[in-house]
């Protein structure tokens, strides 16, 4: 996240390091989510790998990232979880963005960075709520909601969006948060890597 | 450690190529919106479950069917409650009111929904994922994205195998892993921490040794091992096509 790399903010960087790191991400995931079930927090935390890989490889790699795991758990484990691969890949693509430039400086912005990432989540997984399921997300507190709203008068598509708000919400602030802790605490040698001043992959 | 939901087997299904079964669940999702009503998603259903059957993978799908049951449930009474076009009651419990036109609609989405699961089955349950991912790259899958997917599959047990040991050491140094809340949301840095670090640092070793064997070479690849496609893979990919094309054509006449 050094300042000399304002300007190519969008450059591709596609070596043999940042793609060997997409699968890592997507591994970070799938344990941030079996560790979370192991602790039962009531969260899910799953997509841990994906705001990381976003904060040290940019953009390109976080969006790949999560494209790559709902792809992946759409194909062995989960076959709804790939109608929501666009909210994944704008998680990682927008969290990459703003590292990039350089904005994720200190422990607030990083909260707000989990606001905004909770809002774009549920502004991208609303239509596909709404196409699929008629407005409803399957997590059982959203849903109770929605149909609260919906009795009060509520159109579908604004009771849909904030079903879906309440459920991101917590759980995106979270991991933004908790990835941002591990992210500061990773050493310096790493970070510079996969950043690509060192440039060590290429033989 | 299985994190994938492929059942080993000898059916047709998982003898048929990955490509027929990828058509399959293909036309499979794509009749699932195309149909409209109850019953036409109803004999798809039917349809995908005798498919399933015969691939002897019903069990595993009745698994992954009951994780969700819970889903369908909220889809009826949501909708029979909520739903905008809600006119006639069908069912008083107290104070609530059932109606007839949400009760359908949430039959339908439950139908929905068990089709996009039952078609997805189909290719998931009967095709081990790398088999899928190689079969990709000789229709043209760069390699590159091939060898990312693949690498998921064979990272994630190496990975939730560190988690059980970083677990283990984390406890015993009297981390506690149970009680209140905020103890245990606590408990989940000291547990990601150094998985996300030694995994970040086993990344660049992978990244040499692949540089040093050709990785970013840009020869032509060959395979170790020829694609079998077996006779009948042709009749049944007709058949899919035909069905794909047969329900857009009722859904055309129909409206």
């Amino acid at each position: 996240m050094a300042a000399q790399q304002k300007k190519n903010v969008w450059a591709f960087r596609f070596t043999t390091l940042s793609l060997v790191l997409i699968p890592v991400a997507v591994g970070i995931n799938y344990v941030g989510k079996l560790f979370a079930a192991a602790l039962k927090l009531p969260l899910w935390l799953d997509s841990i790998g994906t705001v990381l890989a976003g904060m040290l490889a940019g953009p390109w790699i976080g969006a790949i990232s999560g494209g790559v795991n709902n792809i992946i758990f759409g194909i062995t484990a989960d076959p709804v979880s790939f109608w929501y691969l666009i909210t994944s890949i704008v998680i990682g693509l927008l969290v990459g963005y703003l590292a990039m430039t350089g904005w994720i400086r200190d422990f607030p912005r990083a909260v707000v960075l989990g606001l905004i990432v909770a809002l774009a989540a549920a502004v991208v997984s609303t239509p596909i709520n709404v196409i699929l399921w008629e407005g409803t997300t399957g997590n059982v507190w959203g849903d109770a909601l929605y149909t609260v709203l919906r009795n009060g008068g509520t159109p579908v598509w604004i009771a849909s969006f904030i079903d879906e708000l309440v459920v991101d919400l917590l759980d995106k602030v979270a991991t933004v948060i908790i990835s941002f802790l591990i992210f500061k605490a990773l050493p310096q040698r790493l970070v510079g890597l996969f950043a690509g001043e060192g440039q060590v992959e290429k033989l | 450690m299985q994190f994938t939901l492929y059942v080993p087997g000898d059916s047709w299904v998982h003898r048929l190529d990955p490509v027929s079964k990828l058509l399959l669940a293909a036309v499979g999702l794509a009749l699932t919106f195309v149909l409209p009503g109850h019953l036409a998603p109803a004999l798809l259903l039917a349809a995908a479950l005798a498919i399933l059957a015969t691939a002897r993978v019903l069990r595993r799908s009745g698994a992954v069917f009951a994780g969700v049951l819970l889903i369908a449930v909220t889809f009826f009474i949501v909708q029979g409650l909520v739903y905008a076009g809600n006119a006639t009651p069908a069912l008083t419990l107290g104070p609530v009111t059932f109606y007839r036109e949400g009760l359908l609609l949430g039959l339908r989405l439950t139908l929905r929904l068990y089709n996009i699961l039952a078609s997805s089955l189909i290719l998931i349950l009967t095709t081990r994922p790398s088999d899928l991912v190689e079969s990709l790259m000789r229709r043209g899958l760069p390699s590159r994205f091939g060898y990312v997917i693949i690498a998921v599959l064979q990272v994630i047990p190496v990975m939730v195998e560190a988690a059980g040991r970083i677990t283990d050491a984390q406890r015993s140094r009297g981390m506690e892993t149970e009680g209140s809340l905020w103890v245990r949301l606590r408990a989940f840095i000291p547990l990601m921490g150094p998985l996300v670090t030694s995994s970040l640092i086993a990344t660049e070793e992978r990244a040499l040794a692949l540089e040093v064997r050709g990785f970013a070479s840009n020869r032509k690849l060959t395979f170790l091992r020829d694609e079998i496609i077996p006779g009948y893979a042709w009749p049944v990919r007709i058949a899919a096509l035909a069905a794909l094309a047969l329900g857009i054509a009722g859904r055309v006449m129909l409206s």
